[in-house]
């Protein structure tokens, strides 16, 4: 029998009959009427999904700025407060053990938010390396509060978000919806404009409430996944894991070598001077077969990687992939084969932002 | 509710006996709504013979992949091109338009073995009654 853990969200998926599954040990809606229905809704209209899997942890203290920037792949302590960045949590031989987005909220307080997988790993990696610093607090928050994120062209039309339509991109802040207090960020995980708000758990149905009774659509992980998908978006132990280095995966660009010694940099340096064998890439089906995660790639008769995230892209009525392949094969325009079925199916190499908003 | 003339399997396909010992098969209509929407069928070329509860086809939904099994052996007569140009026509009508493919049976018996659609009835109301008490254990990566 699983036991899975459960959002604060949890009755109201329920009550909404939606189809519910295990995602990262949580019992999360994959869909509530239809993935296509909900996935429409955020690229025209507005969806809101409960993402409190993911994990919402506090690093607070005189030191909390130096040991962000001891443990991430960017610096913290540069960002202005009100700031955001997506940066990299990584081993120390260079492997991604998560991405994750460090809000800075005051001088000597940073919001973390990451991946629902492999918490208690990286909670425990935090502490490892907050053992050498004084004046660090680490509080994961999750279980007290309650994650949504409200996604779609016209959320920021909505009138209960009108008075921080002006956030800019990246921008967070604490403010109120309705009577409820939340911390609220102009980020999100879909290629639209949006915005991801945190609060207490005892808030959940109201603020769930406060936007689908204006006409935002509730939309599960289904939806999710092909919208982060169009958008070339990576997730973390899919698309990258630890036994993947940031520049093979295309995140170079969230690792700072610049900044002072972090955990992996004498191994990313050492990566980067003698260079990458195989790289991140995206293709597009020639056909109507679709690619999954875990299918073999295949080029000239051999094979030289693998899906890792594949399916249908509704917004562009192509079937899409992500994946691995040797460094020389990863040139837009190549030709490849995706093994289906036992049979190599045409595909091609493609810039990997399937989708961009007002394009 | 499902068509009272129909035979289904426990994996939840269906097969309409036609006269001349052909039939007409397809998904259940709780197969589609498992499944959500459909966007790809793999379906056999016609004069194609499959054996009863083999493998014979695949369906995809947006999220999953799933196998077709022959609800009866004989040879594949017909598929419904409509419905692989639109695999939606599935989820709309999955006992009428939506229909996969047409069989020559070669042994028309076997149907016997079914349920029918009153059995079928009680059988997908046990699922969704276990559904209710048990948490999900599908898997995403």
């Amino acid at each position: 029998m699983s036991l899975l853990k459960k959002t604060p969200l949890n009755k109201v998926h329920h009550d909404l009959k939606a189809k519910m599954m295990d995602f990262a040990g949580w019992e999360l809606p994959v869909w509530y009427t239809s993935i296509l229905e909900e996935h429409r809704a955020v690229r025209s209209g507005a969806g809101i999904f409960d993402v409190s899997d993911m994990g919402r942890v506090w690093v607070t203290g005189k030191n909390a700025g130096a040991f962000l920037d001891r443990v991430l792949t960017k610096s913290a302590q540069q960002l202005e407060i009100g700031g955001a960045q997506l940066c990299l949590l990584c081993l120390e031989n260079g492997g991604i053990l998560d991405d994750l987005w460090v809000y800075r909220v005051g001088t000597e307080r940073y919001l973390i938010v990451w991946n629902a997988a492999n918490v208690e790993q990286k909670l425990d990696w935090l502490s490892r390396w907050s053992g050498q610093a004084s004046d660090v607090i680490i509080d994961d928050e999750s279980p007290n509060t309650v994650m949504v994120a409200v996604q779609g062209p016209t959320v920021h039309q909505l009138e209960n978000l009108r008075s921080i339509s002006h956030l800019p991109r990246f921008g967070h802040t604490q403010t109120e919806i309705g009577e409820l207090n939340v911390f609220l960020a102009r980020t999100g995980y879909t290629g639209e404009d949006g915005f991801e708000i945190i609060s207490d758990a005892a808030n959940a149905s109201s603020l769930w409430e406060s936007f689908t009774e204006r006409g935002v659509k509730p939309c599960g992980l289904g939806a999710r996944d092909i919208l982060r998908l169009e958008a070339g978006m990576m997730l973390c132990g899919q698309d990258m894991d630890t036994d993947t280095n940031p520049f093979e995966a295309g995140l170079g660009w969230l690792v700072d070598l610049d900044k002072g010694d972090f955990v992996g940099k004498k191994a990313l340096l050492e990566i980067k001077r003698r260079g990458i064998k195989r790289k991140f890439i995206g293709f597009q089906m020639k056909g109507r077969e679709i690619a999954r995660s875990g299918y073999i790639i295949f080029h000239s008769g051999e094979e030289v990687g693998r899906v890792t995230s594949g399916g249908y892209a509704p917004t562009l009525g192509v079937n899409i992939g992500l994946g691995y392949v040797p460094i020389e094969l990863a040139v837009i325009g190549t030709d490849i084969e995706i093994m289906i079925r036992n049979k190599p199916v045409a595909a091609q190499v493609v810039n990997k932002r399937f989708y961009r908003r007002g394009a | 509710m499902n068509p009272k003339e129909y035979k289904y399997t426990e994996e939840h396909e269906w097969i309409c006996p036609e006269g001349g010992d052909r039939g007409k098969a397809g998904l259940t209509d709780y197969a589609q709504t498992q499944l959500g929407d459909l966007v790809y069928l793999d379906l056999p070329e016609p004069g194609t013979e499959v054996e009863q509860f083999k493998k014979m086809a695949e369906i995809e939904s947006v999220k999953a992949v799933a196998d077709f099994f022959a609800p009866a052996s004989g040879k594949v007569i017909e598929v419904n091109q409509d419905a692989i140009d639109d695999p939606a026509v599935v989820n709309q009508d999955p006992y009428g338009e939506g229909w996969l493919v047409e069989l020559e049976l070669s042994k028309p018996s076997e149907l016997d073995a079914l349920m029918d659609s009153d059995k079928y009835d009680n059988f997908v109301a046990e699922l969704e009654a276990e559904a209710e008490e048990e948490e999900p254990e599908e898997k995403e990566g």
